[in-house]
């Protein structure tokens, strides 16, 4: 290779080193506000949801007790958030030192993610005044998969996800407000040491809940269609939702890259869609086998067939996972980042319908009563998810999140110093404050 | 304290095994039993005439308020609901058996290892250790709902209407059953279709009046001796037991078939507790790795790192 080839891949190849906020872009937008005005009808229509009932606000019946709020916002989006485990797991626990750059950013979603899952919790409980029971270790059911899911999400939420997603606030501080620097600068050891704790409790918390929550269904028995339930649902629901995670924070980046015009770091999305496939394949063989099992062992062929369009429910979100997956493997389709976005978006829709299935569409099929969410149910979800991604565009503009090559980080404390002329993002002198302690 | 891959593997592998060896053991001898003063219901359809006695019955002896769902017609519900914790419906037959009909006395069966309570986060739904009766504590339910989605015959029902919405379902009158007397169905029933007593004597009964005349009920079967693990309501037919709306579970179809799996993965939370015991001797190592490599980025660049 000659110097002049090799001198142009150096500037053609990119990698994202820091996080950087998208500085220069304004975060109040036509579709910010658009999005602002959905999450403010949502958020008064939980108070009219308070004040209402559940009843009126709602299409539930005693027919089918979990409308969308618990099927879809809790049990199915979680795993939208749940990138956060299988990526840290692998960078962590796996040296995969790379996948350290889009961290933050998955936090961030995880935290958003499980922060509105929450509100749909409260809002959905029917008897919220009652959750003091929560404190009171003698009336606790540990055996009830609820019971885990309402310790353990919120538990998981306000603390280590909620620690993880500090160290970008407390950077921004540290360079945009002076006077809070020595406080920072105190803290940062802090965390530092309690970070290996804090980190392995979010990674025990959510494979405890996210297995937990295909436990609810579990505790249906046979309501549950038979190509769905299965004892091994837990363990299924938990695995799905660390690829859907995987796939949505693939999906996240490239679009956030794409809208932002920021480079894209071909080899970190690669890393992340070997570990997704790796997950992927193995959740798949784990799932037919299961069901090939059932079906010619216990004698359960026919009452999976039954009735005739849950098979082709089933056959469409294997499908939906199983093609996509398959194509990814080939390198000249991950490097087109239309095809790759493409796919992980297939994946994440076939992940998501495995998640949903089991609630709504395979569960007491014979019921002659219908679910159709009401309006007020369909805006405060709604409601919900906007707020996920406004607060998301919000906090990418103005924290150091989404990563980026290290010139972009320059670039930002050149524009940024035309606004506030005291900061200094580079060439620090107090550097060895903040220098960590660490072993010789 | 340094640890490989292996170690860690290890680790896990014998921390599981541990804490999951003796949970394997309990989890098989999950036999369902009734509690030692089981008290029980035995309807018979054949006897019922369908006159409803037993909701005005239910309806007064646990305060009801009326129910209005139907216009200009009360206290005739098509369903158990709110106001109704008991019920009689009737089942017609069709094309050929269209001469068939049944009534079936609809309410909760107060089963002997009750999906409602095992699903209950704060136990809420109880089952009476001694009578078996299973039970609603208001103060203790927040209305998750869970139980009606566990509830394999769609019992309880939640007040949708509500501000401060109550779970109802027939609770075998414990105000009553504490005073000595039966509960209010079983004193009215002018046919003595639906009887109380304690579960043996009733399912000895029950056996009985199968014997005594062969072939009038369906299958010779006593519904509720084996469903789902076995109910204290107790039910004789002379039709099809899933005509009259009562699912025919297997006898192992209770939640400790489901959950004994995920019950080991959770038993005082040794698994996870192992798990993360593991994680965190693995993350320090990698920890310490990570914080030298990052200061030297550090010395490098002359950027702070981030974490």
């Amino acid at each position: 290779m000659s110097i002049a080839t090799q001198s142009q891949s150096d500037l053609t190849v990119v990698r994202w080193q820091r996080g950087v906020p998208v500085f220069g872009v304004p975060v109040r937008t036509r579709n910010f506000y658009f999005l602002l005005a959905l999450t403010v009808v949502g958020f008064v229509l939980v108070i009219y949801r308070q004040v209402a009932g559940l009843g009126a606000a709602t299409g539930l019946s005693d027919g089918f007790a979990w409308g969308i709020w618990k099927t879809f916002n809790v049990m199915t989006l979680t795993a939208l958030g749940s990138g956060s485990f299988p990526i840290g797991i692998a960078a962590w626990l796996f040296h995969k030192r790379r996948l350290h750059a889009v961290m933050r950013t998955t936090l961030l979603i995880s935290l958003l993610v499980y922060f509105t899952g929450l509100l749909a919790i409260a809002v959905d409980v029917g008897r919220p005044w009652n959750v003091y029971n929560f404190f009171d270790i003698f009336r606790w059911n540990t055996m009830s998969p609820m019971w885990e899911v309402l310790w353990c999400m919120p538990l998981y939420c306000l603390f280590p996800l909620f620690l993880e997603n500090t160290p970008p606030v407390l950077e921004q501080a540290y360079y945009f407000f002076p006077p809070i620097r020595g406080l920072v600068v105190w803290l940062v050891p802090i965390i530092r040491m309690t970070y290996p704790y804090v980190v392995a409790l979010a990674y025990t918390l959510p494979m405890m809940h996210q297995s937990a929550l295909g436990g609810l269904m579990l505790m249906a028995g046979t309501q549950v269609q038979a190509l769905w339930q299965t004892p091994l649902l837990p363990l299924l629901y938990m695995w799905a939702a660390a690829w859907i995670g995987v796939a949505t924070t693939i999906g996240a980046m490239m679009l956030s890259c794409t809208a932002w015009k920021l480079p894209m770091d071909q080899s970190i999305l690669d890393e992340l869609v070997e570990l997704m496939l790796k997950l992927i394949k193995w959740w798949v063989i784990v799932r037919l086998a299961d069901i090939v099992i059932r079906a010619i062992f216990l004698g359960q062929f026919f009452k999976m067939l039954t009735p005739w369009y849950l098979p082709m429910l089933f056959l469409a979100e294997m499908l939906l996972i199983a093609i996509p997956a398959w194509r990814l493997q080939r390198p000249e389709v991950r490097n087109n980042h239309y095809q790759l976005w493409m796919n992980c978006f297939y994946i994440v829709l076939g992940g998501l319908g495995y998640r949903f299935d089991p609630t709504t569409f395979a569960y007491r099929h014979w019921s002659r009563t219908y679910y159709t969410p009401a309006i007020a149910e369909i805006l405060i979800s709604l409601g919900f998810i906007s707020f996920c991604i406004i607060a998301y565009t919000a906090a990418v503009k103005r924290l150091p999140i989404l990563p980026a090559p290290v010139e972009q980080w320059y670039e930002s404390e050149h524009y940024y110093k035309k606004i506030y002329p005291y900061i200094q993002l580079s060439g620090h002198g107090n550097e060895n404050q903040y220098r960590p302690h660490y072993a010789d | 304290m340094s640890l490989s891959r292996r170690d860690l593997l290890k680790i896990g592998v014998v921390g599981g095994a541990a804490c999951t060896l003796p949970a394997v053991a309990a989890a098989k001898e999950h036999a369902v039993t009734a509690p030692p003063n089981a008290v029980g219901m035995l309807y018979d359809s054949t006897k019922c005439i369908g006159c409803k006695s037993c909701v005005v019955a239910c309806a007064q002896a646990n305060n009801l308020v009326p129910d209005t769902t139907l216009d200009s017609i009360h206290q005739a519900p098509n369903d158990l609901n709110a106001h109704t914790k008991n019920i009689i419906k009737l089942y017609k037959g069709e094309g050929a058996n269209a001469k068939e009909y049944a009534f079936v006395k609809r309410q909760c069966m107060h089963c002997l290892d009750p999906f409602c309570a095992a699903a209950c986060p704060f136990n809420a739904l109880e089952k009476d250790p001694q009578t078996g009766v299973v039970s609603w504590t208001p103060d203790r339910c927040i209305g998750c709902r869970y139980c009606q989605i566990a509830c394999p015959y769609e019992i309880p029902k939640f007040e949708w209407d509500a501000f401060n919405a109550r779970v109802v379902k027939c609770e075998f009158c414990g105000q009553r059953l504490a005073k000595n007397q039966e509960p209010a169905c079983t004193f009215v029933c002018p046919t003595h279709a639906v009887i109380f007593g304690r579960r043996d004597v009733l399912l000895n009964e029950a056996h009985k009046r199968v014997k005594n005349s062969p072939g009038k009920y369906w299958n010779d079967h006593v519904f509720g001796e084996t469903e789902g693990g076995g109910t204290q309501v107790l039910y004789l037919s002379h039709v099809a037991y899933n005509k009259l709306g009562l699912p025919s579970l297997p006898a192992d179809e209770h939640p400790g078939r489901w959950m004994r799996y995920s019950e080991i993965a959770q038993k005082w939370f040794l698994l996870p507790i192992a798990i993360y015991v593991g994680i965190v001797a693995k993350l320090k190592e990698n920890f310490r790795e990570h914080e030298v490599e990052m200061n030297e980025e550090h010395k490098k660049t002359g950027l702070i790192p981030q974490i």
